[in-house]
């Protein structure tokens, strides 16, 4: 008995090992195409920055539009273009390696790891875009009611930004096919969630404004100048 | 640099006057009867034989698909003076609707500098903003030392009430002073006069100025500059800028902006200037208008307070911690004890300056973060000259302007280096 549990290891272990041994030329070739992409492209980002810098892109963008700037100030765009390009190019060495190791292991993960892979990366870049919309304009939201003199500025900066995140990850997800209606389900009860309290925030805070407004309204005798009024600041 | 090609209706207007001595250039749509009537009593009535001896030519804005109802008139007669006052209407360049529609555009400049080159004038008077300078004594006191050729710029001095024009006194003029080293009140002054010998100077800056996606024009900062000889001429008109539909964070943003925009241009210059010399100033200052009632400074108290305890995250990353730590002491100082001292405003105009510059946030978001700031410097300068007279407020701004030109070293400091430790 004992004799036939040994051979029964050794021919799971032969069949492991012998497997590895397959795979190994696929893996072996996913990794060089990607040091070989990887390398392409850092030539292709350092062609692309030395040309972009010969025509002065950032200046002449910065002359007609400060879109890019605005929305990403911490980066040019001459460095954004570049940073695109290369991962792009690492992208489709990452691919071309995936093809290499699914062609060399003949299973089927290769297979549906390459058809997932469109998703993932829509999903990235959703990811991305959606925390950069979000943060710009809970900034954006959070300064403008500030300078109104809006006591709630910051729990509107939140909504905001929790708006903006929450759809997000509801499209990250569809994106990805998880979850499917309980996704949508969830999304529709927290988006309706955040924007009656949102409602409810701002009515109840505003009701107050609105009364000392009209208050001061009726308080003031005709052709009074407003306080403000007494500033001029152009 | 190739010059402006003039549009072909102002060229067609143009076309029966051929040349003129001086262009009186109106920058803003106005109304064309009360234009005429205004420019008739500003030549003749104010009693200087030379000036009704030139051969006097007004440009306003006339139909140009630019909608405004009150351009539906451009057939004005002539004005009989001793040379004749003609009426040309030019084309105003479309702008941006999200612009402040009460400051000319510099594409509107470059028309009308367009039309004084082609007519070969030797001085050229803006009017800006409304017609103001032409319905008070302006046009002979600012046009005599230009005309004389005591100066080619002639900037004027407005006479304001101690709580008026308050963003040009806290950071246009003093900054431009710092900057540029010339001591001029009104840098952004809507009316101006300049002698024929500037326009090809002013029409190359205009260029630069248009390129670089810019929508302010500084011509006292041009002169500066260029080394040209500057004067400031005490005059008595008294603009009131509609404030319905533009708020304080726009009119800063597009006031502000420019300025620091053009600090980032002209970095070379101003890094070799140290202190500033005073301008000639001519005529007799016109006497500022009364103080109504005590001033209120709660409102802009409390904006300063939600942006000390709001924006914190975003001062952050313009201002360094000391800053931050006297904004937090200043934040919970009583309104009888709030004080912004000068070196304290100061420090933080060179800070958001040198952000603007290095993009450290978006710039939309940069300069609507400066706006409570400013609002606690109102507060802090209402506060302190609430029962002082104006010329003791003038005083105070001087003062104000000197600690610009005190911390002119830290501004330099980070601007060379703004990497450097600052604590």
């Amino acid at each position: 008995m004992w004799t036939q549990v040994s051979q029964s290891l050794h021919e799971s272990m032969a069949r492991v090992i012998s497997r590895v041994a397959t795979l190994l030329p696929g893996i072996l070739a996913f990794i060089l195409a990607v040091l070989f992409f990887a390398a392409i492209a850092w030539l292709l980002a350092w062609l692309v920055r030395t040309f972009l810098n010969a025509i002065r892109i950032d200046e002449r963008l910065a002359r007609g539009t400060d879109a890019i700037a605005e929305w990403s100030p911490s980066y040019t765009p001459t460095t954004l273009i570049t940073r695109v390009v290369f991962w792009c190019v690492v992208l489709v060495g990452f691919l071309v390696g995936l093809e290499a190791f699914g062609a060399s292991s003949d299973n089927l993960i290769s297979a549906r790891l390459l058809g997932y892979i469109p998703n993932v990366v829509g999903a990235v870049v959703l990811l991305l875009l959606g925390n950069v919309i979000a943060r710009f304009l809970s900034r954006s939201v959070l300064i403008g009611a500030v300078n109104m003199n809006l006591h709630y500025a910051r729990l509107l900066s939140l909504g905001i930004k929790w708006l903006v995140l929450v759809l997000t990850a509801a499209m990250v997800l569809d994106h990805l096919s998880i979850g499917a209606a309980i996704v949508d389900l969830a999304f529709g009860i927290l988006f309706g969630g955040i924007v009656l309290a949102l409602a409810l925030a701002v009515g109840l805070g505003s009701r107050d404004l609105v009364s000392r407004s009209l208050e001061r309204e009726a308080a003031r005798p005709g052709g009074e100048a407003m306080p403000e009024e007494q500033f001029r600041h152009f | 640099m190739a010059k402006l090609e003039l549009s072909e209706e102002t060229k067609a207007g143009m076309e029966e006057v051929r040349e003129a001595d001086l262009l009186i250039a109106v920058a803003v749509p106005v109304d064309a009867e009360q234009l005429r009537a205004a420019a008739t009593q500003a030549i003749l009535g104010a009693g200087k034989p030379a000036l009704t001896a030139l051969r006097t030519v007004v440009a306003f804005p006339g139909n140009s698909g630019v909608e405004a109802a009150v351009q539906a008139k451009t057939d004005l007669e002539p004005v009989q003076t001793d040379s004749g006052l003609r009426f040309v209407p030019y084309a105003l360049p479309a702008s941006s609707p999200s612009r402040i529609p009460w400051i000319p555009a510099a594409s509107t400049y470059q028309a009308l500098f367009g039309m004084a080159r082609e007519l070969g004038v030797s001085a050229c008077a803006v009017i800006g903003l409304d017609l103001g300078a032409l319905q008070t004594n302006f046009l002979a006191p600012m046009m005599a030392p230009v005309i004389e050729k005591r100066c080619e710029l002639a900037m004027p001095l407005y006479a304001l009430g101690k709580f008026d024009g308050l963003l040009n006194s806290s950071i246009l003029a003093p900054l431009t002073r710092a900057l540029y080293g010339r001591r001029i009140r009104f840098p952004l002054a809507p009316d101006f006069c300049f002698s024929g010998k500037m326009i090809p100077d002013l029409e190359v800056a205009l260029q630069r100025t248009a390129a670089q996606g810019q929508s302010i024009f500084w011509p006292a900062t041009e002169a500066a500059v260029r080394d040209c000889r500057l004067c400031q001429v005490h005059v008595d008109t008294r603009h009131m800028p509609p404030s319905d539909g533009v708020d304080l964070s726009t009119v800063l943003a597009q006031t502000v902006g420019p300025l620091f925009a053009e600090m980032a241009t002209n970095a070379p210059l101003w890094q070799r200037v140290r202190g500033s010399q005073a301008v000639d100033t001519l005529g007799v200052a016109a006497v500022p208008p009364a103080d109504g009632a005590a001033a209120d400074t709660t409102p802009m108290l409390e904006t300063f307070q939600l942006g000390f305890r709001n924006l914190q995250e975003v001062w952050a990353l313009v201002l360094p911690p000391v800053t931050l730590l006297e904004l937090k002491r200043l934040a919970r100082a009583s309104t009888g004890r709030f004080h912004l001292p000068d070196e304290l405003w100061v420090r933080i105009v060179y800070d958001f300056a040198l952000a603007y510059r290095l993009r450290t946030i978006s710039r939309i978001h940069l300069l609507g973060a400066l706006t409570p700031l400013y609002l606690g410097w109102v507060a802090s300068y209402a506060l302190e000259v609430g029962n002082a007279s104006a010329a003791e407020a003038e005083q105070r701004l001087e003062k104000l302007a000197r600690a610009y030109e005190e911390g002119k070293p830290y501004l330099l400091s980070r601007w060379r280096w703004p990497d450097r430790f600052n604590p």
